[in-house]
């Protein structure tokens, strides 16, 4: 029983520990998805031709 | 067509013709050039803004903007003569793996539910484990014929 508390106390102590960093993780992601979206809602005219670019590039790559 | 050159005050070289455009200088000719090329750059954006305005890309992209992303990406792919190759292969069988493997999950599980209830329910009352005992049992008999 004491093993299984103690495995308890450490697994609820580490959570505590990282769980503000995957807070912040996931507000930095969800700002950059953000500001992502944005940008592409602003110009996409830009986007969509540099998309296309892009894959034309990596198709080149892969016929290679 | 009778045409010729006179020099023009400026020391550039003039064309005449007859019937026709009259006297035409370098500079009128560069002032005519970048009219053509003006009225060429206004047509071609407003044929862009009038495919842009008949495919709805601004609300379509606006809607799904990483799945526009990446359709343009599949474009540009396809255009760069990527669809034939090796990558694409093995794109594709990864994928075949992925949804072979996420359809069996579902049909396992099913499996692995139904055989832990009949345990659970009590062996030897439900009828899939009759079957099974009844098949052991032709099995035994046909090992003693064997021997």
């Amino acid at each position: 029983m004491e093993m299984s508390e103690q495995f308890e106390k450490t697994a609820r102590d580490i959570e505590e520990r990282i769980r503000p960093q995957i807070d912040e993780a996931k507000k930095k992601v969800l700002d950059m998805n953000d500001s992502v979206v944005g940008y592409i809602k602003e110009n996409p005219g830009k986007c969509l031709l540099g998309a296309i670019a892009a894959g034309y590039i990596i198709g080149r790559i892969a016929r290679r | 067509m009778a045409s010729s050159e006179t020099a023009a005050p400026n020391g550039q070289r003039a064309e005449s013709a007859s019937g026709g455009a009259g006297e035409l200088t370098v500079g009128q000719r560069f002032d005519r050039a970048s009219d053509n090329a003006h009225e060429a750059w206004s047509r071609t954006r407003d044929t862009v803004n009038d495919i842009k305005e008949r495919l709805d890309i601004d609300r379509r992209v606006a809607r799904n903007p990483y799945g526009m992303m990446a359709a343009a990406l599949g474009v540009g792919y396809v255009l760069g003569g990527g669809l034939f190759s090796p990558l694409t292969a093995r794109l594709v069988g990864f994928g075949m793996r992925m949804g072979l493997r996420l359809a069996a999950i579902p049909f396992l599980e099913n499996e692995l539910r139904g055989l832990t209830e009949s345990v659970i329910n009590g062996g030897g009352e439900s009828d899939s484990t009759e079957e099974a005992a009844g098949e052991r049992k032709s099995h035994r008999a046909r090992n003693n014929k064997g021997r």
